[in-house]
């Protein structure tokens, strides 16, 4: 196909990206993303919205719990998805990578081979849910955006991230391998 | 056959290979994209802007392959730092322009604007708990939404326990608030080592934590 | 100079390249190893570190999000 041979289509659409490349277009989107929201990126707190939302519709109130007993998280709780820009900034991720791995034509549904893929999922999604609203964030929100925020729980996140890892890794090497 | 390594990965397309052309969908994401962003768009131009950064931010991580679980668990697992750079970089550059941002608020007389979160144990362990799940699930929160996108069961999967896990959170959070939150509070470094010290300081580590990552990555490892 | 074929087919990130780097350990010089993957990650650090390491290394695409590396031991 002439297309897939051309030059400027390979590299900036079929081939994948230099990490470099990466990191500073991220660190750019970061800045924008500040100075036209006046707050940097976050992934996180929408999912407990999420959460809380369904919570709400299917089980009762949560805004009486200590968490979300604050002018913006009370606030938050009553948009809705499509309402809320934390929310559509996630979905947008999604999107985005759905649209590049389409254009590269490397999208591919990639199955759950084993049981073991089931409880890691389920055990890390949770270890990492829980984790991120009691240290503030995740490694977007706490790492990259409260480390460029000059932040001290920023840093105080990057040692312990890593430590966490260092036990991720032995714990998938023993068990989930 | 070469082995020289390239800036970006030479990847050979087998002839004749049974694949389809995805161009055409990617086509129809894309404007699905554009009109959705008019939709917002037409609410409010805050709601377009998320969407669109979103898409953004995306499209980057996606085709750079970045992974910030990599840049935490290679070192030590692989023996692999070009990802832990890479953050670095991206930390760095980030950095620069949230203290600009920062420091024209503050000089303004408004308030410090960024995510400066209260210090605590808290932080300690609500880290480490995310360090061990994104390594055993495969992709930390940015790394899980990228790879939902790419079709990974496995992520789909563990973003709803993700979810799941932060409302688990919020329920807890009052034990957490009393044993280990109250009490403390947020310290933003140029603040407390006034603003020339606290950027200096903090480049200066990340350019050393570098030069560390470059030499450990360098170790020939097997 | 014998030929090996690992599939890491399904396997979640890091696996292709941790079982790549236990593979390749045991085999001799001039051997090659032909590592099936679909991980878009793996696409990136197998190749990476078997360069790293020394070895020759190719990437084809072998279909929707799929590709094999091959490696050929060095040294």
């Amino acid at each position: 196909m002439k297309l897939e041979e051309n030059r400027y289509f390979k590299a900036v659409v079929k081939d994948a990206w230099p990490y470099t490349v990466g990191a500073v277009l991220l660190a750019l989107l970061n800045i924008t993303l500040f100075i036209a929201n006046g707050s940097p990126w976050g992934v996180t707190t929408p999912f407990v919205y999420w959460a809380a939302w369904i919570h709400e519709t299917l089980v009762g109130p949560v805004r009486d719990w200590v968490y979300f007993n604050n002018p913006t998280h009370l606030k938050a709780l009553d948009l809705t998805f499509f309402t809320h820009g934390g929310s559509l900034m996630n979905l947008g991720i999604i999107i985005g990578a759905l649209f590049t791995s389409l254009a590269a034509s490397q999208f591919k549904i990639r199955k759950i081979k084993s049981f073991r893929q089931v409880i890691a999922a389920i055990v890390g999604g949770l270890l990492m849910g829980y984790g991120t609203r009691i240290a503030f964030g995740c490694n977007i929100g706490a790492f990259f955006s409260g480390v460029a925020s000059f932040s001290l729980h920023g840093w105080v996140y990057t040692i312990f991230i890593f430590a966490g890892a260092w036990i991720g890794s032995k714990l998938l090497v023993k068990f989930f391998m | 056959m070469e082995t020289k390594t390239t800036v970006t990965e030479r990847v050979t397309v087998r002839p004749g290979r049974k694949k389809k052309n995805q161009l055409p969908a990617a086509i129809v994401v894309l404007l699905g994209v554009i009109w959705f962003a008019f939709l917002l768009g037409g609410q409010s131009a805050g709601l377009a802007l998320s969407w669109i950064f979103g898409i953004c931010f995306g499209v980057v991580l996606q085709k750079s392959r970045f992974c910030f679980t990599a840049a935490f668990r290679d070192p030590v697992l692989t023996g692999s730092t070009s990802l832990t750079k890479a953050v670095i970089i991206a930390v760095s550059i980030a950095s620069v322009g949230f203290g600009a941002i920062q420091y024209a608020a503050v000089t303004k007389g408004g308030t410090l604007p960024g995510f400066v979160s209260p210090v605590g144990w808290h932080v300690a362990i609500g880290a480490l708990m995310f360090g061990i799940g994104m390594v055993i699930s495969g992709g930390c929160a940015s790394g899980t939404l990228m790879r939902v996108g790419e079709g990974f069961m496995m992520q789909w999967l563990s973003l709803i326990f993700f979810v799941l896990g932060t409302l688990w959170g919020a329920h807890d959070y009052s034990w957490w608030k009393s044993i280990f939150i109250d009490g403390t509070s947020g310290v933003h470094l140029p603040s407390v080592l006034g603003w020339p010290l606290g950027i200096v300081l903090q480049l200066t580590v990340l350019g050393l934590l570098y030069i560390l990552a470059d030499r450990w990555g360098n170790r020939q490892k097997s | 100079m014998a030929e090996y074929r690992l599939d890491c087919l399904g396997e979640a990130c890091p696996v292709p390249l941790l079982k790549t780097q236990k593979k390749l350990a045991g085999l001799n010089v001039g051997d090659m190893l032909i590592v099936e993957i679909d991980h878009s990650c793996a696409m990136k650090n197998v190749p990476e570190w078997a360069r790293k390491e020394g070895h020759n290394v190719e990437i084809e695409e072998t279909g929707d999000g799929e590709w094999e590396i091959y490696i050929e031991k060095v040294k």
